[in-house]
C-alpha cells in the first residue's frame, strides 16, 4: 500500500454581476493565484460555464496543476447551498433555477459546493477574519441591499428554505418609507445608499444651511463620507440619522439573537467612521438590558473580494472530496 | 460476574412558576407518571424553598418509581440561563441576584440537574412531543404575563453567546411607545402580553364613546375580553385586533430574520382563538419578507397548559450528562 498525499489546495470562485474572480487557495487561506473575467459577457449559462472552466484550467496549468486541488467552492448571489443552484436571480441574465454546482462538477470532475454570497462571506470572516473563534455572531452585508448571515452554535443558520438573514426587511418604522420589496418602513429603506440619499433630501429640505450635498444629484457612500471629512454639517447630520435607525434595527436583531459580535462589511465599512457612534449609542439605548454591553461591534478585517474568496475556499473544504480520475 | 445494568427510564421535570411550582415524574416517551404542585410564593428564602421542593420531590418519586429509576432532573424557570445553570436577575420571582439553582439542586438531590427558561423548555417539549416534532428550524413564542421566545436552527437550540437569546418581547416596535417593565419604551411585550392587552382595552374605552360591556367590568383580563368578543362586543374585538396587528408585525420581523418552518404560539393568550389569531395572521402576511411569505406556518401549541412546561423540563433532563451521588 502506498501512503497517500492529501490535496493541499482548493479553488474559490466569486461570481458577481461585474466580474467573476477565480483563485487558488491553500489550507491556511493564502491566495496563490487569481484571475477574473467579465460575467455579463455570457448571456447563455452554457457559455458562461465554458468560460469559467477554461479560466480555472488555465489558472491551474500556470500555477499548481490540478493534482493538488481538492475541490471547488463558489460564492454567488441568489445561490442556494442546499440545492447547489442559483435560484431566480433578479440580476443575472440566467433565469430560473440554474444547477451551477452540478454543471461545473461534470465539466471538471471535481467536487463543487455553491453558497449564497452573504453566507459565504460569513464563512470567510469566520475562518480568516474578525469573527475567528466565535460560535454565535452576525455578519452584516450592505451594498445595494442589506442582508446578514447568522452563525448559531458554530453553524450557519440557513433557515427552513435557505432565506434566513433578511434583516434589511424587518420593519423599524411602522408605516414608514416604501421599500423596494413592497413593504413599508424596512431597515433597508433607510440605511442603504439609496435610503441615505432620501434622508439627505429630507435633511436638505429642513434646513437653509449650505451643503456640498446640494450640488449633487445622487451620491455614493464614499462621496458622503468625503463630504463629512470636509466638515459638511448636513452630510454629518444625514449619517447621524442613518446611524440611529441602524442602531434601532440592530438592537432588535441582537435582542433576539444575543450574538457575541456584529461584523460590519462592504458599504458599512466605508460609512463606519461617521455612523458607528450613533449606531452604538442607539443600540445600547434599545437593546435588552441583559445584552447591553455584551455585543461587540467590529468592522471586517478583510476586503470584500478577499472575504468572498476565502469563504468560497472554506465552502470547498466542507464538501466531500470527489474525483472523476480516481 | 458483571451484571447487565438497567437503564434508568424516568426523569423529573420541574416547572418553577411565579405562583405555582409543579413537579412530575415523566418517562422517556413523555408519559407523566405522577404530578404535584405547591405555592411558590410561600418561600421567600431560596434555601427554604429548595428544602421543601426536595422533600416533596423525593416523596413523590419514592411513591412512583423509586429514586434508583430517576436518571436526572430538568428545571424550567423564568430568567434562568441554560449555559450557566443560574437563575439570573429574575424580574418577577422573589429571589434576587444570581442564584446557581442547578448546582444547589444537584447537591441536594444527588442527581444531575439541567436548568433552562420557559421558552427553551417549551421548545424542547414541542420538538419532542408536540407541534414542532420533526422540524429543524422553528420558533416558539410564549405569550402570557410576559412574552418570550426560543428558536431552533439546524435542529439545535439557539441560545446566543451568553444564553440570553430570544427576547422578542423586548424588541422595539413603536419608537417612544408605551413604557415596558424592562425600562425601555415601545417593546412588543408592552402591547402583546397580558398587561399590554389590558392597557389597549382601557385606552380604547377612554378614546371611544360607544357602549361596551367592558365598561361594567372591574377587572379586565384576557379571559373576559375573549368572552366579550364571543358575545359580539365591538371594543373587545377591536382590542384583540390591535393586539394581533402588533403581534403579526413582530412575528413577521422574526420570520424575516430566521426563515423558520413554523412559529408556534404557546401560553395563555392564544386561547383568545380567532379573535387574536386572524388579525395576527393578516398582519404577519402583510409584513413578512416576500421570499418567506407562505413558507412559514403559524401554529398553536397542541400540548396541555398544565403539562407543557414540565414535559419540556423532562426533555431538558435527558440532555444533561447522567450523574449520581449514590453509585
Amino acid at each position: 500500500m502506498l501512503i497517500d498525499n492529501i490535496k493541499t489546495h482548493v479553488v474559490g470562485v466569486d461570481i458577481r454581476l461585474e466580474s467573476t474572480t477565480i483563485a487558488i487557495i491553500d489550507i491556511r487561506g493564502n491566495i496563490v493565484a487569481t484571475t477574473h473575467f467579465p460575467t455579463m459577457n455570457y448571456h447563455d449559462v452554457g457559455n458562461f460555464l465554458t468560460a469559467m472552466s477554461d479560466a480555472i484550467m488555465n489558472l491551474l496549468e500556470q500555477n499548481t496543476g490540478i493534482d493538488c486541488i481538492r475541490s471547488i467552492g463558489i460564492s454567488a448571489p441568489s445561490g442556494n447551498f442546499y440545492s447547489g443552484c442559483i435560484e431566480n436571480s433578479p440580476n443575472f441574465p440566467w433565469k430560473g433555477v440554474v444547477p451551477l454546482a452540478a454543471m461545473l462538477r461534470d465539466r471538471l470532475g471535481l467536487a463543487v459546493a455553491l453558497g449564497n454570497d452573504a453566507h459565504v462571506c460569513a464563512l470567510g470572516e469566520w475562518a480568516f477574519g474578525a469573527a475567528h473563534g466565535m460560535k454565535d455572531f452576525v455578519l452584516l452585508t450592505m451594498q445595494s441591499g442589506m442582508g446578514s448571515c447568522i452563525v448559531s452554535n458554530g453553524q450557519v443558520c440557513y433557515g427552513a428554505n435557505g432565506f434566513a438573514g433578511e434583516v434589511g426587511h424587518t420593519c423599524v418604522i411602522p408605516e414608514g418609507r416604501e421599500c423596494g420589496c413592497g413593504k413599508k418602513g424596512c431597515l433597508e429603506a433607510y440605511v442603504t445608499i439609496k435610503g441615505i440619499n432620501k434622508t439627505a433630501k429630507e435633511v436638505l429640505a429642513e434646513s437653509n444651511k449650505p451643503s456640498l450635498l446640494r450640488d449633487v444629484d445622487t451620491f455614493t457612500s464614499q462621496a458622503i463620507v468625503n463630504f463629512c471629512e470636509q466638515g459638511d454639517e448636513l452630510a454629518i447630520e444625514t449619517l447621524r440619522r442613518t446611524g440611529k435607525i441602524l442602531g434601532l434595527g440592530l438592537a432588535n436583531f441582537a435582542t433576539i439573537l444575543n450574538p457575541e459580535a456584529i461584523v460590519f462589511t462592504e458599504d458599512l465599512m466605508v460609512l463606519s467612521r461617521w455612523i458607528m457612534e450613533d449606531t452604538y449609542a442607539t443600540f445600547q439605548e434599545y437593546v435588552f438590558r441583559n445584552i447591553a454591553d455584551k455585543v461587540k461591534f467590529t468592522v471586517s478585517s478583510l476586503d470584500d473580494q478577499t472575504r468572498a474568496l476565502m469563504g468560497a475556499s472554506v465552502l470547498a473544504w466542507d464538501v466531500k472530496e470527489y474525483s472523476l480520475f480516481k | 460476574m458483571m451484571e447487565l445494568q438497567k437503564m434508568k427510564s424516568n426523569v423529573v421535570g420541574i416547572d418553577i412558576g411565579i405562583a405555582t411550582t409543579t413537579y412530575a415524574v415523566i418517562d422517556l416517551r413523555g408519559n407523566i407518571l405522577a404530578q404535584e404542585s405547591f405555592d411558590t410564593r410561600e418561600y421567600p428564602n431560596i434555601d427554604n424553598y429548595l428544602g421543601v421542593l426536595s422533600e416533596h420531590l423525593v416523596n413523590l418519586v419514592e411513591r412512583t418509581c423509586g429514586y434508583e429509576n430517576i436518571r436526572s432532573v430538568g428545571v424550567c424557570c423564568p430568567n434562568s440561563n441554560y449555559k450557566t445553570g443560574c437563575l439570573e436577575n429574575a424580574t418577577n420571582l422573589q429571589w434576587k441576584g444570581v442564584i446557581p439553582l442547578a448546582a444547589l439542586m444537584r447537591d441536594r438531590l444527588g442527581l444531575a440537574v439541567a436548568l433552562a427558561n420557559n421558552s427553551q423548555c417549551i421548545a424542547l417539549g414541542e420538538q419532542a412531543f408536540g407541534a414542532a416534532h420533526g422540524m429543524r428550524d422553528f420558533v416558539i413564542i410564549t405569550l402570557g404575563h410576559g412574552m418570550g421566545s426560543c428558536f431552533f436552527s439546524n435542529g439545535k437550540m439557539h441560545m446566543g453567546n451568553k444564553g440570553f437569546a430570544g427576547e422578542i418581547g423586548h424588541t422595539c416596535v413603536v419608537p417612544n411607545g408605551r413604557e415596558c417593565s424592562c425600562g425601555h419604551r415601545g417593546c412588543l411585550e408592552s402591547y402583546c402580553a397580558e398587561r399590554g392587552v389590558i392597557q389597549t382595552a382601557k385606552e380604547l374605552l377612554a378614546e371611544r364613546n360607544e357602549p361596551s360591556m367592558l365598561r361594567n367590568v372591574d377587572d379586565i383580563n384576557p379571559k373576559v375580553l375573549t368572552e366579550m368578543a364571543e358575545l359580539g362586543d365591538h371594543l373587545a374585538i377591536e382590542t384583540w385586533r390591535r393586539t394581533g396587528e402588533m403581534l403579526g408585525m413582530g412575528l413577521a420581523n422574526y420570520a424575516s430574520i430566521l426563515n423558520p418552518e413554523a412559529i408556534i404560539l404557546t401560553g395563555g393568550l392564544p386561547h383568545a382563538g380567532r379573535w387574536l389569531l386572524e388579525p395576527t395572521e393578516a398582519a404577519f402576511e402583510n409584513h413578512v419578507f416576500r421570499n418567506i411569505k407562505g413558507q412559514t406556518r403559524l401554529l398553536v401549541s397542541s400540548l396541555k397548559d398544565g403539562e407543557r412546561d414540565v414535559l419540556g423540563a423532562s426533555v431538558l433532563a435527558w440532555q444533561v450528562k447522567e450523574y449520581s451521588l449514590f453509585l
